[in-house]
């Protein structure tokens, strides 16, 4: 079950909120284990068992990882290194076995036949994990707390990535009240609003440039298209973080913010660390700073972005375009540093040459997303010639991207204006007068309308071939 | 004061809800699932029991009568344009005519659609005269495939029964008008033909709204004027119909074929001098056919078995591009399309060349 479907909205949520509500404080873990398990049931029965199984093995392997106190005296410290050994070896096996199933699901399944939320559940235990052996964390001996913080519906399916830290606290003591559940609903709103009337409208130029077929569209049609698509993504999956935000704030938990207008980045590096933060979080904190990160010279440093991006495009998919897609990224990040080592992030700071960076930004990006978003290879090649008028165009009708614009102007407007951080912060302003409240409630309501109109998948126009 | 302002939100969030359910959704929502629970637990129950319940469970299941048909293809044109307007109008006016269920419903029971549209299929209509999909049932006027002439119209002697298609130029399409719903869009963007010839159509066009729907350009004017108009103000000398994979979901072969046959006999009032050909529907990769909704290649193949009896080979002529560009399976080949609908650009080639090869080459006046 998604977030932006007709079920989840007027049944799950409504009927969970209320068994919630009534049921008392010492019980909601175990309510919101429940009603987290009957989410995945919903839209994958098949793949509970392995979550299920998943999220007991790890419980069990928690409790083994925890560091000795330290005493004195040397028989506690020969037992303190026959533990450490056990300790590590449990920890490292529990880690192989973990990613291994991850790896073996994403070779063996399709992209989209992949049981849900592994890639994130599978990050999310893996932090602790790795939490808890370093010390960093103490074991969780809860059951009900561990598993409500692995399978917990707001963020099962796709993040953010919490680490155990960030909702200890809140697994134990934590607030409901109609303050908390208003304001979350508003934000739950909003990303509600970005997911359905931006991304899956935005997300209609890209599937209609697919109809087409790439080889049939004219080169200012690839580059709006693959606009489209940028601006689809994100708000997307935005608009997803913000109602996995929206919902946690519903049920009294803080979670981590996802996003922070990565369109007014003024450059690869800092747009991937206002992209999916967690995610970039999760691999700086667990693979490039224990890699050493940028501490041992620029030539580690490379290479120790090099294992990151590999990693990130494995994690994101098993195709070669998502290869492509890492290996594009880490050469551009490559290049930024060596520019900014020569000093050029101080010229383009200052002045009008400011521009230029997020001239730079807006133009790459976009291209990356292509290669993200075409799996099949030669499909790639034709689309990125398409781009840069390298491959030859068959039957291409040349004013193709006017009638896109004459269709699409209005939602590019919004969508870029949605890029900045001005939308927010009218929001923040005026979520609490009656006008902001009247908006909000307003836009929930086309968005359902808008669900049940395209039944529940925006490109099932039945009626609009 | 303090707990309004808390919750204010909330309230007038489940307030507008209401609304919202009652006067647009009628609550079908809610209905749909309490179906489904009743369904699940009567799943152990005989299966005439449950025949039964079908039967009782709402108006909106039988659907099949004329008038009923033509509500739905009301809502249809409501909902056939433009795609940020769709199917309010629709679910609008399902509320109106107290349908609980849906024929035309676009919303989350694709199955049951389906359902409601087969089931009129093997229930009689009209009383003494079964209807089964592949079989002609116009009562009392019995065409035969191999036969086709029309009744009442004794053929002329020189009149070929067997149509002669010759090849011909893109210049051939000058005084042409393709009218249809989003395949002819497409080959209009991308069949090359776009400043030869005239095109009529729209992404949605149906049988039922065809005339009424207003998407012809003027030139120097800002309203469009609908087909009907256009067609009052120009005259052409062919005309290429090709619609009906958006009626799958409506009405049944008979009904749509009907409405087809009107369709024509007015284009035939409008355009006497026109030979009119009709093209069967382009079918579906069989990926998109076994999906499971009203759109199948069965149900598009007993639908274009009718429409080649309307042609006479006279001034109305059958063409069907569907072997040209189907495998083995039946169904449209994979590569040649995205969406398993519409022909990617490069394969309308294939399309326009065999209406190119296919061209009546006669003058009727």
């Amino acid at each position: 079950m998604i977030f932006s479907s007709i079920e989840f909205l007027l049944l799950f949520l409504p009927v969970f909120l209320i068994f919630y509500w009534l049921s008392p404080d010492k019980i909601k873990n175990v309510v919101l284990l429940a009603g987290s398990l009957i989410f995945y049931t919903f839209g994958e029965p098949k793949y509970l068992v392995l979550l299920m199984v998943s999220v007991l093995a790890n419980y069990f392997t928690g409790l083994c990882l925890e560091q000795m106190p330290r005493q004195k005296g040397k028989q506690n410290k020969r037992k303190k290194i026959k533990y450490d050994r056990k300790r590590k070896r449990i920890f490292i096996t529990a880690v192989v076995i973990n990613i291994g199933v991850l790896a073996v699901c994403k070779v063996v399944f399709d992209e989209n036949a992949l049981p849900l939320g592994i890639s994130f559940y599978t990050f999310q235990i893996l932090s602790y994990l790795i939490d808890v052996y370093k010390g960093e964390q103490r074991r969780e001996t809860s059951f009900v707390c561990f598993a409500t913080y692995v399978t917990m519906f707001p963020q099962l399916v796709s993040g953010p990535i919490v680490s155990y830290g960030e909702v200890r606290e809140h697994l134990y003591k934590r607030e409901f009240n109609a303050e908390k559940l208003q304001e979350g609903l508003k934000v739950f709103t909003l990303g509600l609003a970005s997911k359905v009337l931006l991304a899956d409208r935005l997300g209609l130029l890209w599937r209609e440039v697919q109809v087409t077929g790439f080889e049939s569209i004219s080169t200012p049609l690839a580059w709006l298209a693959a606009a489209a698509y940028s601006m689809k993504i994100y708000f997307d999956f935005y608009g997803y973080s913000l109602m996995a935000v929206g919902l946690g704030r519903m049920l009294g938990f803080e979670l981590p913010e996802n996003f922070r207008t990565p369109y007014m980045s003024g450059s690869v590096r800092e747009f991937y660390r206002r992209w999916h933060i967690t995610l970039g979080r999760w691999f700086c904190r667990y693979i490039y700073i224990p890699l050493g990160g940028n501490r041992k010279g620029e030539l580690r440093t490379v290479l120790n972005l090099l294992a990151v991006w590999g990693l990130t495009a494995i994690w994101h998919g098993s195709t070669e375009n998502f290869l492509i897609w890492g290996m594009l990224l880490w050469l551009l990040i490559v290049f930024e540093r060596q520019l900014e080592a020569l000093g050029a992030g101080k010229i383009l700071k200052k002045g009008p040459l400011r521009v230029i960076p997020h001239l730079y930004l807006w133009a790459v990006i976009p291209v990356t997303w292509i290669c993200f978003a075409v799996t099949d290879i030669s499909q790639l090649h034709i689309y990125l010639g398409r781009m840069f008028g390298t491959t030859e165009g068959i039957r291409i009708s040349a004013r193709d991207w006017i009638r896109a614009l004459q269709t699409y102007w209005y939602l590019f407007g919004i969508g870029a204006l949605a890029c900045t951080p001005v939308l927010h912060r009218l929001f923040r302003k005026w979520k609490d007068s009656v006008a902001g409240t009247l908006i909000l409630v307003a836009l929930f309501w086309v968005c359902v309308w808008r669900l049940q109109v395209e039944g529940n998948n925006p490109f099932m126009y039945f009626r609009l071939f | 004061m303090k707990w309004l302002k808390n919750c204010y939100y909330l309230i007038l969030l489940v307030t507008v809800g209401i609304v919202y359910l009652s006067t647009v959704d009628r609550w079908k929502v809610y209905a749909q699932v309490i179906e489904q629970v009743k369904e699940f637990c009567l799943g152990d129950v005989e299966q005439e029991n449950q025949k039964k319940n079908a039967d009782d469970s709402g108006p909106g299941q039988d659907v099949v009568e004329p008038g009923d048909i033509a509500d739905g293809s009301g809502n249809l044109a409501s909902a056939a344009f433009g795609t940020a307007d769709d199917g309010q109008g629709q679910n609008m006016a399902d509320a109106e005519n107290g349908q609980g269920q849906d024929v035309a419903n676009t919303g989350a029971g694709t199955a049951e659609g389906a359902g409601a549209e087969e089931q009129p299929i093997t229930r009689p209509t009209e009383p003494g005269a079964p209807l089964e999909p592949a079989v002609p049932t116009e009562p009392g006027a019995p065409l035969e495939p191999a036969v086709p002439t029309e009744p009442g119209v004794p053929p002329d002697p020189g009149t070929p029964t067997e149509p002669v298609f010759v090849t011909v130029e893109d210049e051939y399409f000058a005084d042409a008008v393709f009218i249809g719903d989003s395949r002819t869009v497409g080959m209009c963007e991308y069949g090359g033909l776009e400043e030869i010839s005239t095109f009529y159509a729209s992404t949605g066009l149906t049988v039922y709204k065809i005339f009424d729907a207003a998407i012809v350009e003027v030139p120097g004017q800002k309203k469009k004027i609908t087909i009907e108009e256009a067609l009052e103000e120009n005259s052409f000398a062919k005309i290429y119909l090709m619609i009906g994979i958006n009626e799958m979901g409506v009405g049944t072969v008979e009904t749509f074929t009907e409405k087809y046959r009107e369709v024509v006999e007015h284009l035939q009032e409008l355009q006497p001098d026109a030979i009119i050909y009709i093209q069967g529907i382009i079918k579906v990769t069989t990926e998109r056919s076994d999906q499971g909704d009203y759109i199948n290649n069965e149900g598009i193949e007993a639908r274009n078995l009718e429409l080649e009896k309307l042609a006479d080979n006279r001034s109305i002529f059958y063409l069907d591009v569907n072997p040209l560009i189907c495998d083995e399976t039946g169904g449209l080949v994979d590569s040649y399309t995205f969406d398993g609908v519409h022909l990617k650009a490069k394969y309308i080639q294939i399309w326009k060349d065999y209406l190119k090869e296919n061209a009546v080459q006669i003058n009727f006046s």
